[in-house]
């Protein structure tokens, strides 16, 4: 359990990284390298050169904007799940985010290494789907570009970056009144991936009807998987919460996975409870939610 | 001997090892390595196949690499793993049993038969580039279709050319008059009961670090082992090497459990490559070599019936086993012959008719995994009771509380022999005793109580019973020498993999010579300094290894008394008084005494140094009785363990907490095994759990608080008193937390198959009734 030979670069700015990048297109980034260096160590990745973005600083940083978080790349699980701006503004991140593996995982695993790594059963690619986050991306012959979450993750361990994109930056709108988030994870130990995992955000209109509703849904498909208005649970809008419906919805979206495990039935059996153990927590979190 | 010697056995005195081990200041075999070249070797990717062609010419070509061997250029062609023990006569003419003769090569040539094989041996200057030559071997490969199902094997092509089929063991016994119990039985339970294959994955995986020394002629093994001497005797039988040109030395080992109690081709190609080039040689196993070619454990099916009365008496029990040995087990006697004898368990059973057989498949090979057919006997024995009990309609405790031998049974004889010839005879004071301890410690009230902590889940409770035949022989060996500074140094054949030989045989030593516990030095197995001695596993170690230690330090003070007499002025009994002798107001110590043997001495040349060998006349049975309490939840089907309890009929305790610490670790595997460890193979044959993320090993998290009660017999086997204790805690786990789940389910005879389905289990919970769902 060695690794392949492979070259060695640390550049010390975003842009330094984008130019060895734009130059070495058999370069892989290395982030907190939690996934990537143990592919490695199995030989099951093999890069030519490892990029080790470690030194620039510049992208650990975070920015509360008005509407949104602007989380640096580099930012680590462990600061997601600890730091208190991010536990206010946006508390469903921080809650998936110390779900991710042990303790000593989260202290390296990086934000824009979990989304470039793109593993339908992570937590962090599922996170943005739900929050409808946007990533920001650059590469030294195109500049900069932005495109929402959904359009990151293509498949098993596939995203839609060019080689020559690093993530730079994403932003996760906060949270708004009249919100609520829930997140439940079923693992079998702890620290383990989750068997099935769900996350929805809510909103309630001042009549505490449905007005907005978006459903992630992870180890659920060849991709994390999003539900929104657009897709699946237009059904919903309008609507009073209540558990009838959140039980026809989660059925009904859990009916639509296509999960890794070999036992598809239980998969999604659990897939649907844990949809609707997450709907019925964020209904609680909004003031006046749950109906005595 | 008299003085004021207060006795270390039966006190918890702290772990001398520990000190070290913790500070990671630990010598384990990688540490020893130094600038030795690293060893990788060439494993099979295919489960089952012909090899046509091995070409390491590209791999010979890699920078670095130092040489790259085949079992033709070695002189090891056709050479096999020497097997390790004969069956006893007599156990075999009581039990008819047989086994087949096995060829598995130390590295194969024609055929290969499972993943994880090795096949050759790359040699570099450091691991990584014995890896990158190691992908560039190129063997031709003619796929051959793989067996992985043990009743399919017995009736299919042999895979070995020189066996006419795939059973490798049978055993049978039967006594008292089954059939016609099982014809007036008032109720008959059949079962099908299941272990998967899973095995002990210790902390350290395994390692050999070989130093060819050419000015004695002579190779050096450092291996991460539990028996040395086997080791040592299975490279001179492939070698044909002289005793003195082959030494096995024993470094820290970070944990055993029956995987490192096996003689591995790894270990002889290491001494053999290492005299051949000259090179200092380590090869240290990595986790996915580990999770693929070291040996492995479990994996039975087991056919049951067992006859009751209205009363829920044993009237009869039968069990036809299959142990799915893999590509093959130097231990497939001892797996065999354990499940056989441990099938009758701690109950007045009057008749019995016990049927084994082992088959080879093309999985990998598989070794005593702590218990080794123990925990598969009591789990099918277990299971049949509590389905007898639910048929009754009594409660599972009351089912064992009727067939539990009691003080008016024991000592309890059985019409067969143990393994080593000699009658069976239970040696223990009162089984019962364990289980009503046992519910003392964990009464089933704890499971309502806990119910209201676990509004999401079903909470059960669960029992099981086991009896274990610890400490075999033939016998074991200590050494005991004077240093000259009076210390007494003291190493044993049993090797010690973590379970604390360094405190517990001092404290036996230091107690037999009046000492305290530093003036007594520990020294790890060595063949060279102890030429003879078998090893540790089958809870053995404490019982006759201590036993050798204690024979032999009573041993060395005879020598020193003779010793002192001539000495001392006066005539007349010269008494040992806290550590010195004496005699007519006159004393020396041991230090003077060592001195007296040196160059200038009274007794110059005569060493005070004794080698003492212990041979039990059979083994001493070591019973108890598990409880255990789960949450099954009810959304998910996952099994929590909530409390676990276990009290055992076990004899004197040499290191109470040590002794302990055994039990929570046996349970602790046993949960691992109850609810998540297996390796998987897919359908053509392939492991798929040579990943710790795909083996799942039992955290922290999973091992709830264990309660345990320690009942104290002596055993009249040894003469410390000792029974064994380090498989107790394994044993029963599997039954009882099976127990609880069905308990918590209201399901009696639902667990059937370990490691436990929850998708079997959620799909029970569905079945429920709405009340009970919520």
């Amino acid at each position: 359990m060695k690794p392949a030979e492979f070259g060695y670069l640390r550049p010390g700015s975003v842009t330094e990284a984008l130019e060895s990048l734009a130059d070495q297109p058999e370069a892989k980034p290395l982030a907190g390298g939690q996934s990537l260096l143990t592919l490695m160590n199995l030989r099951l990745a093999r890069p030519q050169t490892l990029l080790d973005l470690g030194g620039l600083a510049e992208l650990e940083r975070t920015f509360d904007d008005t509407d949104a978080l602007v989380l640096g790349a580099l930012t680590r699980h462990r600061t997601l799940e600890t730091d208190p701006l991010i536990a206010e503004r946006a508390p469903l991140l921080a809650a998936m985010a110390g779900q991710i593996g042990h303790v000593g995982v989260r202290n390296r695993g990086t934000l824009g290494g979990s989304l470039a790594h793109a593993d339908p059963a992570a937590e962090l690619p599922m996170a943005m789907l739900t929050l409808g986050a946007t990533v920001h991306v650059e590469s030294a012959a195109r500049g900069k570009r932005s495109l929402p979450a959904e359009d990151l993750f293509l498949s098993f361990f596939t995203t839609s970056l060019e080689y020559d994109e690093l993530i730079t930056w994403v932003s996760v709108p906060t949270i708004k009144p009249r919100q609520g988030w829930g997140f439940r994870e079923y693992a079998r130990q702890h620290g383990d991936y989750g068997l099935v995992g769900a996350a929805c955000l809510l909103t309630l209109d001042n009549a505490g009807r449905i007005a907005g509703l978006r459903v992630g849904l992870l180890n659920a498909a060849d991709r994390p998987l999003l539900h929104d208005e657009r897709d699946g649970t237009a059904d919903a809008l309008g609507e009073p919460p209540s558990r009838r419906l959140w039980e026809r919805l989660a059925r009904s979206l859990a009916d639509r996975t296509e999960p890794s495990h070999p036992d598809v039935e239980y998969a999604r059996g659990l897939c649907a409870d844990a949809l609707v153990e997450a709907l019925d927590a964020a209904t609680a979190r909004i003031p006046g939610g749950t109906r005595p | 001997m008299t003085g004021t010697h207060q006795p270390y056995a039966g006190t918890s005195v702290a772990r001398t090892e520990d000190a070290d081990l913790l500070a990671g200041e630990g010598r384990f075999v990688a540490d020893l390595a130094g600038d030795a070249r690293q060893v990788v070797f060439v494993r099979s990717t295919e489960p089952h196949a012909r090899v046509l062609d091995i070409d390491v010419a590209a791999a010979r070509a890699v920078p670095g690499v130092l040489g790259v061997h085949t079992a033709r250029d070695l002189g090891l062609d056709g050479r096999a793993l020497p097997s390790l023990t004969t069956p006893n006569p007599a156990f075999v003419e009581a039990t008819s049993f047989s086994m087949a003769e096995q060829r598995l090569p130390l590295l194969a040539t024609d055929r290969v038969h499972y993943v994880g094989q090795p096949v050759a041996v790359v040699v570099a200057i450091d691991r990584y580039a014995a890896e990158d030559a190691a992908e560039l071997v190129e063997i031709a490969y003619q796929p051959l279709d793989p067996l992985l199902d043990p009743e399919h094997a017995l009736t299919a092509e042999p895979l070995f050319d020189h066996l006419p089929d795939n059973e490798l063991a049978r055993i049978g016994y039967s006594f008292g008059d089954p059939a016609t119990a099982f014809a007036r039985a008032h109720r008959v339970v059949e079962g099908e009961y299941r272990m998967g294959r899973h095995g002990a994955v210790p902390l350290e995986a395994r390692g050999v670090l070989a130093r060819p020394d050419r000015r004695l002629d002579r190779v050096e093994v450092t291996t991460s082992t539990q028996i040395p001497h086997l080791v040592r005797d299975s490279i001179r039988s492939v070698t044909g090497w002289a005793e003195h040109e082959i030494r096995v030395r024993v470094p820290d080992v970070g944990g055993g459990f029956g995987t490192k109690a096996n003689v591995y081709a790894e270990e002889i190609v290491l001494a053999v490559l290492a005299r051949r080039t000259g090179l200092d040689l380590a090869w240290i196993e990595d986790r996915g070599e580990h999770l693929t070619a070291a040996a492995q454990g479990r994996d039975q099916l087991h056919r049951t019936r067992l006859a009751v009365d209205e009363r829920g008496h044993i009237l009869a029990w039968s069990d036809d086993f299959l142990v799915d040995a893999g590509a093959g087990s130097l231990w497939i006697a001892g797996i065999v012959a354990n499940t056989a004898v441990h099938a009758l368990g701690p109950y007045r059973v009057p008749s019995a008719t016990i049927r084994g057989r082992a088959a080879l498949t093309n999985k990998t090979i598989m070794a005593q995994y702590r218990g080794a057919g123990r925990p598969e006997a009591a789990f099918a024995l277990e299971r049949s009771l509590d389905a007898a009990a639910a048929e009754l309609g009594i409660e599972p405790r009351e089912i064992r509380e009727r067939n539990l031998l009691t003080d008016a049974d024991l000592p309890y004889p059985r019409p067969i022999p143990y393994r080593d010839g000699v009658p069976i005879s239970y040696d223990g004071a009162d089984y019962r005793a364990c289980l009503r301890a046992v519910n003392d410690l964990l009464p089933a009230t704890t499971a309502e109580e806990l119910t209201a902590e676990h509004p999401d889940a079903l909470v059960g409770y669960g029992l099981g019973c086991y009896l274990e035949a610890t400490a075999r022989g033939p016998y074991e060996t200590a050494r005991l020498r004077v240093l000259d500074d009076g210390r007494i140094e003291v190493l044993t054949g049993a090797a010690s993999a973590g379970q604390g030989h360094a405190t517990v045989f001092v404290q036996v030593a230091a107690d037999a010579l009046g000492l305290a516990m530093d003036r007594v030095r520990y020294l790890p197995s060595d063949t060279g300094e102890l030429p003879d001695g078998i090893g540790t596993f089958a809870s053995r170690s404490a019982v006759v290894a201590g036993s050798a230690v204690h024979e032999g330090a009573l041993r060395l003070l005879e020598r020193g008394r003779a010793r002192a007499a001539a000495t001392l002025p006066g005539d007349g009994p010269v008494d040992y008084v806290d550590g010195g002798f004496v005699r007519a107001g006159h004393r020396i110590g041991w230090a003077a005494l060592a001195r007296s043997t040196r160059v200038g001495g009274d007794a110059e040349a005569t060493a005070l140094d004794v080698t003492c060998v212990f041979r039990p006349e059979t083994v001493t049975w070591t019973m108890g009785a598990h409880a255990a309490i789960v949450a099954v939840d009810r959304r998910t089907g996952f099994v929590s363990v909530l409390r676990y309890a276990v009290a055992h009929e076990g004899g004197r305790e040499l290191n109470p907490r040590i002794v302990r610490g055994q039990i929570l670790g046996g349970v602790a595997q046993g949960i691992g095994g109850t609810l998540l460890e297996r390796f998987g193979y897919d359908d053509s044959g392939q492991p798929v759990s040579s990943t710790l993320a795909a083996y799942h090993l039992p955290l922290t998290t999973d091992v709830p608080p264990i309660d345990v009660a320690h009942l104290h017999v002596d055993s009249p086997g040894n003469p410390i008193g000792a029974r064994g204790a380090g498989e107790s805690g394994t044993i029963a786990a599997y039954p009882a937390i099976s127990a609880a789940i069905d308990d918590a389910l209201g399901r009696p005879g639902l667990v059937t198959t370990t490691p436990v389905d929850t998708a079997a289990l959620w799909r029970a919970l569905r079945d429920e009734p709405a009340e009970v769902a919520r």
